[in-house]
């Protein structure tokens, strides 16, 4: 009901009479698999030949958010049962086999967030009736999945969120493992460390990644805290962030997911961004201002050879605009550079400009 | 905006009438989870065009009352269980055809149970809400129990301000908001907590400049939207970017002509219906949200829609 770039004169082709004929069984045959699931299931047929009818229905259609629920139904059952001779399957068998299901329908359909969740509930699930070990084991199998499905897709949210929970919950075996008295935990932060590694990894494989971005942004502050990092260690992250994006930027200054991540870096620097999110603690209002001006400078000079990138002018305003709220005096532009600034993103940037109205408005300049 | 360029009121009223005469597809008995879904997209797209009573009244209520269950929930369609985008859906449906009535002579008591099922699913610890029993959480729930009991006035079944802060975790650096907190910006996503908020009457904690620049910088040179930095356009996100634009009041931050234009080409103009991209196969859930957008956009014809 919702397709995705499926173009449109191959589906409204005239279908054959055998076409048409050949449809009519498929619908016969998948209803009458629906009609069996559902009343074996209205029975409580909590089989595990039930489970495999509804294996059969789920490939054919994993959106079908029922009979997810009532896989879960039979699993839940058969779980409670020890496994009889013959039929032979342990509860974590069962799960294991959903592993797989789910690994392989995922493959075909990335986004059904049916599947990612009932993933989820297999793991959440099996965690219960296992040791820590095995637990732990399992969770970081899940880590090399999500890998996979980033390899295929770089930006697929799901696989994005799906990869932060998964951490979280390592993080959480970990931490129960380790007295609480330890200031600062070695084997949590390993975790933190090797998913910053990664988000440096799928940069490099591709700069536009903005999922990759945002997670790096979202990784530093909490590393940085739970190493209990000191004021040297802050500031010498931030500035090679700084070096990293500034790299970037000359690679591709027409990227967006590039300055998003710039305006970020810019946002920890700011005298209101809340202590937790900030990367360097110990900043002054003239610390900020020389981290403004070089920024500035580095930006102008991309300018001398890229004239026609609005997103240098729209930095380079942005950082006017920040370091006017650390110090009235302007001594690195002036109100006539803001002005052509301004004036360069009305003539590159029509589809905005009523934006750039406003701004200019907001600005009073 | 070419002059060949219009939509086809018609077209697409045929279309959306036809949606439930292709049970020789298999595709019908495919999407048959998104049936509730479809009636309300299909509906409010017609009731935009101005034919609200293309589709038989009695049926529509028959069949959304033939998905409700016992506990106050709906399903997808009859024998589907009970979750929250069903129940939203079916909420919605009620809204649009002033039917609550009808609701309480069924089932008394019926606009109150179906509050109860909303308020269980809150998570009263983080303030979030589960889409059903199961417990997947996602603020495209919180947003849908907030619209569902603000259209029955039942919003104080629930723990607003645990909500809003939930909501309120959920924003990132650019002033967008997540699935969850820690989530990357998404259209989408933006759109169900702007709403969350819109609802709440709690829009001052969001950061409008920068959401309103972000959501702007959505805009590709063919005039569609994309729903995240560096993505393709598709028609959905005339809906979930423009109304969370016009909830900050910035609906004149992109080319609204740019954007009516690349809506319009994405009708199919002979059977109707609208596709994500022109050229493509059309839906119900892209025809609903690309006609939303021309409506935001003030498209001459068209009823005015609450971008909540």
């Amino acid at each position: 009901m919702a397709s995705h770039g499926v173009p449109r004169t191959a589906a409204a082709a005239v279908r054959s009479e055998e076409a048409r004929q050949k449809e009519l069984h498929q619908i016969e045959a998948y209803k009458e698999l629906v009609e069996l699931v559902n009343t074996k299931i209205a029975e409580r047929q909590y089989t595990l030949e039930v489970l495999a009818s509804v294996t059969t229905l789920l490939n054919q259609n994993p959106e079908y958010y029922t009979i997810w629920n009532h896989r879960r139904r039979i699993l839940g059952a058969l779980m409670q049962t020890p496994a009889t001779k013959g039929e032979g399957s342990g509860g974590e068998d069962l799960l294991l086999d959903d592993l797989q299901l789910t690994f392989s329908l995922l493959r075909k359909y990335p986004k059904c967030y049916w599947i990612w969740n009932h993933r989820n509930w297999i793991l959440r699930t099996a965690e219960k009736s296992t040791d820590l070990d095995r637990a732990h084991h399992l969770w970081s199998g899940e880590l090399q999945l999500v890998g996979k499905m980033l390899q295929a897709d770089s930006r697929n949210f799901h696989a994005w969120d799906y990869r932060r929970f998964v951490v979280a919950q390592l993080e959480r075996l970990d931490s129960s493992r380790i007295s609480a008295s330890e200031q600062v935990d070695p084997t949590v932060v390993k975790w933190l460390e090797s998913e910053f590694e990664y988000t440096t990894k799928m940069i490099k494989t591709n700069l536009s990644n903005f999922s990759a971005w945002h997670n790096r942004g979202r990784i530093i502050p909490l590393l940085l805290s739970r190493q209990g990092a000191d004021d040297r260690t802050r500031r010498h992250l931030l500035d090679e962030e700084l070096k990293l994006i500034s790299t970037a930027i000359n690679t591709d200054p027409f990227d967006q997911s590039i300055w998003y991540y710039h305006q970020y870096l810019m946002s920890t620097i700011s005298p209101g961004c809340p202590q937790h999110r900030r990367i360097a603690l110990d900043l002054t209002n003239h610390d900020r201002q020389k981290y403004y001006e070089h920024e500035m400078e580095y930006i102008n000079e991309i300018l001398e050879d890229e004239t026609d990138c609005k997103w240098i002018y729209e930095g380079l305003l942005d950082l006017a605009a920040s370091y006017l709220e650390v110090d009235g005096g302007t001594k690195a532009f002036t109100t006539r550079d803001m002005r052509s600034w301004l004036e360069q993103l009305e003539r590159l940037d029509p589809l905005r400009c009523g934006r750039w109205r406003d701004l200019r408005q907001k600005l009073n300049i | 905006m070419p002059t060949e360029l219009r939509l086809h009121v018609d077209q697409h009223v045929r279309y959306i009438q036809s949606l439930d005469t292709r049970k020789g597809e298999l595709e019908y008995w495919l999407t048959e989870h998104l049936r509730l879904n479809g009636l309300y997209w299909g509906l409010t797209a017609l009731h935009l065009l101005g034919h609200g009573d293309a589709l038989p009244r009695h049926e529509v209520l028959d069949f959304v009352f033939s998905c409700m269950h016992d506990n106050g929930g709906f399903g997808a369609a009859p024998g589907h269980d009970a979750h929250m985008l069903y129940t939203v859906s079916a909420v919605q449906i009620l809204a649009t055809l002033d039917a609550f009535d009808e609701l309480e002579a069924r089932v008394s008591g019926g606009r109150q149970e179906i509050g109860q099922y909303i308020a269980a699913l809150q998570d009263l610890e983080t303030g979030t809400f589960a889409g059903d029993e199961w417990g997947e959480t996602d603020t495209r729930f919180l947003y849908g129990a907030f619209n569902a009991l603000s259209l029955m006035g039942l919003l104080h079944m629930v723990d607003v301000d645990k909500a809003v802060a939930h909501v309120q975790r959920c924003a990132n650096f650019d002033g967008g908001y997540g699935t969850s907190p820690g989530a990357e910006s998404h259209s989408g996503q933006i759109f169900t907590c702007l709403g969350a908020l819109t609802i709440a009457g709690r829009l001052d904690g969001v950061d409008q400049d920068k959401l309103g620049a972000w959501l702007s910088e959505r805009q590709l040179k063919n005039g569609g939207l994309n729903g995240r930095p560096e993505k393709k356009e598709d028609v959905c996100y005339s809906w979930w970017v423009m109304s969370s634009l016009a909830m900050l009041n910035k609906l004149h931050w992109i080319d609204g002509t740019k954007l009516a234009t690349f809506i319009l080409q994405c009708q199919d103009p002979e059977l109707g219906g609208l596709a994500d991209r022109p050229g493509d196969m059309v839906d119900v859930f892209h025809t609903v949200f690309g006609i939303a957008g021309l409506s935001l956009l003030k498209y001459p014809g068209l009823e005015e829609v609450d971008p909540v």
